[in-house]
């Protein structure tokens, strides 16, 4: 590969705003993984709820209003998502959560089908973010013309500051204290009379609520049709796999690695395909619970 | 003896035909137990193909669409297409009134009412066959028509060829359906790749010139590669240049990777070779790449979709097609008498204009029954070839003729552009026509592709 | 006398399957059934039965079986089309083909356990997937699958209708009753251990994983054989045999009908198919989302699956029966 300046950029570029949606959608299932247990297979359709949402917001009420509301939203579905039924499948095997998730997952994306077609519903991206990045003002390195949408980058920046955010509450609160000493052992915080289980909701709510931030700011990049949901399920739970279940770090590594593989590989249609897998595997087979799993985490 | 008693007496005894065997396994609660037996209104009664003879007053058609997966509101606009078919050839009205040389009477098929089953074919050609065969098997359809990928017409084509049902495909575009894998069986009546190639090409280098790079993403699978295939030489005829082709996975849903690599290359048209979701997440994607206002090479940067549908374009939204090229097979907005009649029913029945899925679909449905029609019975082999090199008017498209030696409809082609947001005045006219590309210009050579179409009666 | 009665006892599911089997063609059509559904019934229930030899058993979830029946549906689709249209030797070679894919894979994943292990199923059949769909399409056909292949024939027989079916109706009895056989052996007691506990297992001095590969390559030999016969069925390859919602069709299967008790999957299977062919026509465009909602309440309030309901059923009727 005869490989300029420019062309490199724009591979870490693209690599980077891949990666970032991954990272996105599994920060919230590798939260939920690591802290219930719970394997959710519909939080695909959490991010599905997200988007429709979202375009449905912005194109009645604009994007700010989409910004504020659908969070919270999603905040308030993912606690009565746990309380209604997440909580039941605590103690169940893994195949019965997943399976009642993925059921889950076909209800959401058919009702959503059904109110609002099998069509795309185009989502414009709100005009202080369209458009394209002058790259080569900024980066003097790079020689003629290089652009990139500005959108693009606005997301990656949504995700560092996302990513910010969840390592600051689970290591600089007192909440994230008692959550990360739940992850590692939820009975002995039951003994010290903690409520670990409203705890555990709110976790779930803010696994959803960050689907929510991915909805609002990804809708514009995955567009809006009720295939997305499925679509991304599998690669974001490669991703959380890769990462290690349960590590946030892991994620992020894993979702842009994941990224950057794609980016690069693009002009090679045959690598293309099967790198995601190929990484999963060489990943697994030579650390066995992924980057940064814990030991005994789903094991 | 009553219909029943002897399906079931032919079931026990060894040495029949298996498609009698196949009928008798399935036969019973069906409620086809009052009808008599016997049909001898043709000399070739007594070798039964597929469901022939038709049993009772009712001749049942299967319409197999998509109800679920990414085109299952292009599907359910093929549904609605049926039903209005049904409805003119039960009581006459809609094309009846147009199509010519028609021997349609508005009284059934053959004298027969015509009933309907209908079929998920969940986009899947696996569950499109178990779903085609629902239909002939227990339903015992004389026809099967419906889907809109190539995919899902191959699979099911092949399948009708062995068990001697005829089908009318809905909407597919890859040279393959009457190319490479024809069948006796199979129709189609929608353009192909091949064609669109043949007809957008000169518009292109009308307005963008005679000198132009393109560079293609093309999808990975073989209606893709054929239309890949058939823009690259066409627009090479016209001079054009082709900078590069990516094939992008089925799957892909960003394509940022890969646009990535157009906005580095020279090349100054993009030719996106997608369709459905592929398509409005690459288009949504170029334009978020700023590429439909950049310039290259000192021109503007340009894309092409080749083959759009008004639910594409509806997707991807006017702002990001306005002004972009492709073609269609047809549109409402057509002036001549069979589009116009079409549209009325449809916009009477429904509250909204139909789109060229449920117009290839109508016609083929009236086209099938005209050739039983015409050939006086339901007997396949007789039908086909009342259907083959059929030349009919009055359908829209103009002259068409059903080209016997590959099962393809050759007919006019419509070369469409995506109309701005300010000049769209209903949800419905996303795409405004820009050329009607003649018949003779699209026509091509059947050989080309290879193929065969195999035996009238099936093995 | 006694003899007599064990053979009953021990083979009492067998001979009932084996009954409700045969006879389908009768029974099925009177509930809307027809011809080419209850072929695919059966081939699922095979690949059904070999699936809970591993999930039932060992515990250990696949997501990547549809590798298995995919690439044994590939085999015989070639083998049929470039070398013979007889189906034994196709099948064989299709078996064959599976078995070694599914030996390495084996042995590759099965260091690893519970969602690991799943996902590293899954990865590996989703790359025989993407290859199938682009690498190798030339063979394969890509999306529009592998067609063009003969009539299959076993020797002087035409596999279509009833021939065919009752050729893999008579094959799952077969290896249903293999099955069970397993079950009832050492090797069986030993991959069930596996499942209670194998950390235990591996204290004993057992060699545990010997086992769990054997069941693992058990299974996917069932999903390859069932592969096989989705072709000698209807001589045509899908690519989305390979893919993972093939895989996980398998699992919902298996777990509505009820995992581990090799009938419960076949329900479960039989139940997915009529529904998915049969029901669904009543059920219009919305027949996914109702079956969504039915995976849900089985999943909740029935956790053993359709076995756990026949089982409730079964005990209250004993004890009214006692009572009486």
């Amino acid at each position: 590969m005869d490989m300029t300046l420019n062309a490199f950029t724009l591979y870490i570029l693209t690599g980077l705003q891949l990666g970032s949606i991954f990272v996105l959608i599994a920060l919230g299932l590798t939260l939920i993984f690591g802290t219930l247990g719970v394997v959710n297979f519909a939080h695909g359709a959490l991010y599905l709820i997200a988007i429709y949402l979202a375009v449905s917001i912005n194109n009645a009420l604009g994007f700010g209003l989409a910004l504020i509301l659908v969070p919270p939203i999603l905040f308030v579905f993912g606690v009565l998502m746990e309380r209604g039924l997440i909580q039941r499948f605590y103690d169940r095997e893994h195949t019965d959560q997943i399976l009642v998730t993925f059921g889950l997952a076909i209800v959401l994306q058919e009702l959503l089908k059904w109110v609002f077609g099998a069509n795309n519903i185009p989502f414009a991206i709100p005009s202080w973010g369209n458009g394209i990045l002058m790259l080569h003002d900024y980066l003097p390195f790079l020689e003629g013309f290089v652009v990139y949408p500005k959108w693009r980058l606005i997301l990656v920046v949504v995700s560092i500051v996302t990513v910010a955010a969840v390592f600051a509450l689970l290591h600089l609160t007192r909440f994230g204290l008692v959550i990360r000493a739940g992850m590692r052992d939820a009975e002995m915080m039951q003994f010290l009379g903690v409520n670990i289980n409203r705890r555990f909701m709110i976790v779930f709510g803010l696994g959803s609520m960050i689907a929510g931030i991915a909805g609002v700011f990804g809708g514009p990049v995955t567009q809006v049709s009720p295939e997305v949901g499925m679509h991304l399920l599998v690669p974001s739970f490669l991703v959380v796999v890769i990462g290690g279940m349960g590590s946030l770090g892991g994620a992020v590594i894993a979702g842009i690695l994941i990224g950057m593989a794609q980016s690069f590989t693009a002009p090679y249609i045959n690598l293309n395909t099967v790198i995601i897998y190929l990484i999963t595997v060489v990943i697994l087979l030579v650390r066995p619970r992924g980057l940064l799993g814990a030991k005994g985490v789903f094991e | 003896m009553t219909d029943v008693k002897s399906e079931k007496s032919s079931h026990t005894a060894s040495g029949w035909s298996r498609r009698s065997v196949l009928k008798a396994t399935s036969a019973g609660a069906v409620g086809a137990a009052a009808t008599p037996l016997f049909y001898t209104q043709n000399a070739w009664a007594e070798d039964a193909i597929g469901n022939y003879p038709v049993k009772g007053s009712e001749v049942v058609l299967g319409f197999n669409v998509p109800q679920t997966g990414a085109y299952a509101d292009e599907g359910a606009d093929e549904l609605r297409a049926y039903k209005l078919a049904v409805k003119h050839l039960n009581n006459g009205g809609g094309m009846l009134d147009t199509l010519k040389p028609s021997k349609l009477t508005g009284n059934g098929i053959l004298g027969k009412k015509v009933t309907y089953v209908t079929g998920d074919t969940q986009t899947n050609a696996d569950a499109s066959r178990t779903s085609a065969r629902r239909m002939i098997e227990r339903d015992k359809v004389i026809m099967v028509t419906g889907g809109s990928s190539s995919g899902i017409a191959i699979a099911q084509q092949y399948l009708c060829n062995e068990l001697g049902i005829i089908f009318m495909c809905g909407l597919t575009h890859s040279n393959d359906t009457t190319g490479k894998d024809k069948q006796r069986y199979g129709f189609r009546h929608f353009f192909n790749a091949h064609m669109t190639g043949k007809a957008l090409s000169p518009v292109l280098s009308k307005e963008y010139g005679k000198d132009r790079r393109a560079f293609h993403l093309t999808a990975d699978y073989s209606w893709g590669h054929t239309q890949q295939q058939s823009m690259q030489e066409f627009t090479e005829k016209e001079g054009w240049s082709t900078e590069g082709n990516i094939m992008t996975p089925l799957k892909t849903t960003d394509f940022s990777q890969y646009l990535s690599q157009v906005l580095n290359s020279d090349a100054d048209v993009l030719v996106l070779n997608h369709y459905g979701a592929n398509m409005v997440n690459s288009l949504t994607n170029a334009v978020n790449f700023g590429m439909r206002d950049m310039q290259k090479n000192g021109k503007n940067l340009e894309i092409v979709v080749p083959l759009y549908s008004r639910l594409m374009a509806k997707g991807a939204g006017s702002t990001n097609i306005d002004g972009v090229l492709g073609t269609s097979g047809w549109n409402w907005a057509l002036e001549d008498e069979g589009s116009k009649v079409f549209v009325k029913t449809f916009t009477d029945e429904y509250g909204f204009p139909p789109s060229q899925a449920a117009h290839t679909c109508y016609v083929q449905t009236l086209l099938y029954a005209n050739a039983c029609e015409m050939a006086g019975t339901f007997y396949p082999p007789e039908v086909i070839k009342a259907l083959e090199d059929f030349k009919f008017t009055g359908a829209g498209n103009g002259d068409t003729l059903y080209r016997g030696a590959d099962h393809q409809c050759i007919k006019d082609i419509l070369v469409m552009q995506g109309n701005s947001p300010s000049a769209r005045t209903s949800d419905f006219d996303y795409l405004k026509i820009v050329d009607q590309v003649d018949a003779k210009t699209v026509d091509y050579d059947p050989a080309i592709f290879g193929g065969e179409l195999g035996p009238y009666v099936p093995a | 006398m006694h003899n007599q009665q064990s053979f009953w006892q021990l083979n009492k599911a067998v001979v009932l399957f084996a009954l409700v089997a045969l006879t389908m063609p009768l029974w099925f059509p009177l509930i809307n059934g027809y011809s080419g559904l209850d072929t695919k019934i059966m081939i699922f229930c095979i690949f059904l039965v070999g699936f809970d030899i591993l999930l039932g058993f060992t515990g250990y979830l696949s997501f990547g079986h549809a590798a298995f029946f995919g690439i044994a549906a590939y085999s015989t689709g070639l083998m049929l089309k470039n070398f013979s249209d007889n189906i034994i030797p196709a099948i064989i070679v299709a078996v064959i083909a599976a078995t070694l894919v599914a030996i390495v894979i084996g042995l590759l994943t099965l260091k690893r356990t519970g969602i690991y292990f799943s996902i590293l199923t899954l990865a590996f059949a989703e790359m025989f997937h993407s290859m199938a769909m682009a690498m190798l399409q030339t063979w394969t056909g890509g999306e529009n699958g592998l067609t063009g292949m003969p009539t299959p024939m076993l020797f002087d027989i035409k596999m279509q209708g009833s021939a065919v079916f009752y050729f893999t109706a008579i094959m799952a009895i077969i290896l249903f009753y293999v099955a069970k056989r397993i079950e009832r052996s050492p090797v069986g007691l030993m991959m069930k251990a596996i499942k209670c506990n194998q950390t235990r297992l591996e204290y004993t001095g057992i060699n545990a994983r010997k086992y769990k590969l054997l069941a693992f390559v058990i299974s996917a030999m069932y999903a390859a054989v069932a592969g096989a016969l989705m072709v000698v069925y209807e001589p045509f390859v899908g690519h989305e045999f390979l893919g993972w919602h093939q895989s996980g069709e398998v699992v919902i299967m298996s777990v509505i009908g009820g995992v581990g008790t090799l009938v419960g999957p076949m329900i479960g299977a039989a139940f997915m198919l009529y529904f998915e062919n049969v029901l669904s026509v009543d059920l219009g465009e919305q027949w996914l989302l109702v079956l969504g909602l039915i995976f849900m309440f089985v999943v909740i309030f029935m956790p053993g699956g359709f076995m756990e309901a026949v089982d409730r059923i079964k005990k209250r009727f004993i004890t009214t029966a006692d009572s009486e």
